[in-house]
């Protein structure tokens, strides 16, 4: 598989540029047993993360090649599609809106002046709670928009 | 690799914790007989009819893997190299999250225990 799957990417953001202990980027990361120490061992056999004493940290000195293949854009958006996918199908609390909507070139302006506002509330908030909120609690949150005709020719290229 | 050798690795992922014993009962293979076939032993034409058989029996409980191998012939002819790139990274990304899933991952072949 190209690129990192994004239980890998939650392992590696939990660590971040800390050691943490098994136990630490288990309850950072909220993944199960089982799972966390098998991504853990998948990520040290790739050569992503190192094990020293009972601690676990990122590699420094991972290859050019390698640091494409995590975070090349292919792979990047790899990734968003299958939290997207998990978002789609979340049973419980899930909150999702898709539409087409008509809107005249004013209107499109002032979403998108809107969307700018969210982003920069989404950065604040991010920055006020990041050191007290852990990973696992975090909020997935994505927007995007396009024109139906050119999404549809692109659906029908398959590019 | 050989097609014996293809035929027990689908085997065994098919049927990962599967003892000795087990493979034997559903084969229908003496059990020191399936320990030599699954240590790189020639195998007999009839011995890989019954891999392929418990194979295509496991297959046959998932009625949508006839439709999955139907839309990849059709997928194979129909798409382009970037396209089908991106069908097989997506079933890539789908079976190696899986495997994160279970208990722990076994190698293939490596550990074959007598049950």
């Amino acid at each position: 598989m190209r690129g990192l799957s994004s239980l890998e990417r939650v392992i590696l953001e939990s660590i971040g540029m800390e050691s943490l202990t098994y136990d630490e980027v288990q309850a950072q990361s909220g993944l199960q047993e089982n799972v966390c120490f098998n991504i853990l061992q998948a990520l040290i056999i790739r050569g992503i993360l190192k094990c020293s004493g009972n601690k676990y940290k990122i590699n420094e000195n991972i290859s050019p090649l390698m640091m494409e293949e995590i975070n090349g854009l292919e792979a990047r958006k790899a990734e968003s599609l299958e939290i997207m996918e998990a978002v789609l199908e979340q049973n419980t609390d899930k909150i999702f809106r898709f539409q087409k909507v008509a809107m005249d070139s004013r209107d499109e302006k002032i979403f998108k002046a809107m969307l700018s506002n969210l982003e920069s509330f989404l950065k604040d908030a991010h920055k006020k709670a990041q050191s007290s909120v852990p990973l696992k609690n975090r909020q997935v949150v994505f927007w995007g928009m396009g024109e139906v005709q050119s999404l549809m020719n692109q659906v029908m290229t398959g590019r | 690799m050989s097609l014996q050798n293809k035929t027990v690795q689908r085997y065994r992922l098919f049927f990962p914790k599967e003892t000795l014993r087990e493979s034997s009962g559903r084969t229908g293979i003496q059990i020191t007989r399936i320990f030599r076939l699954f240590n790189g032993k020639p195998m007999k034409v009839e011995e890989l009819e019954a891999f392929e058989k418990a194979i295509n029996e496991k297959m046959a409980e998932n009625p949508n893997f006839s439709r999955l191998n139907y839309v990849m012939e059709e997928a194979a002819a129909l798409l382009t190299n970037e396209e089908l790139g991106k069908i097989a990274d997506y079933m890539e990304r789908r079976v190696t999250n899986k495997k994160f899933a279970r208990t722990y991952i076994r190698p293939l072949f490596q550990d074959a225990s007598i049950a």
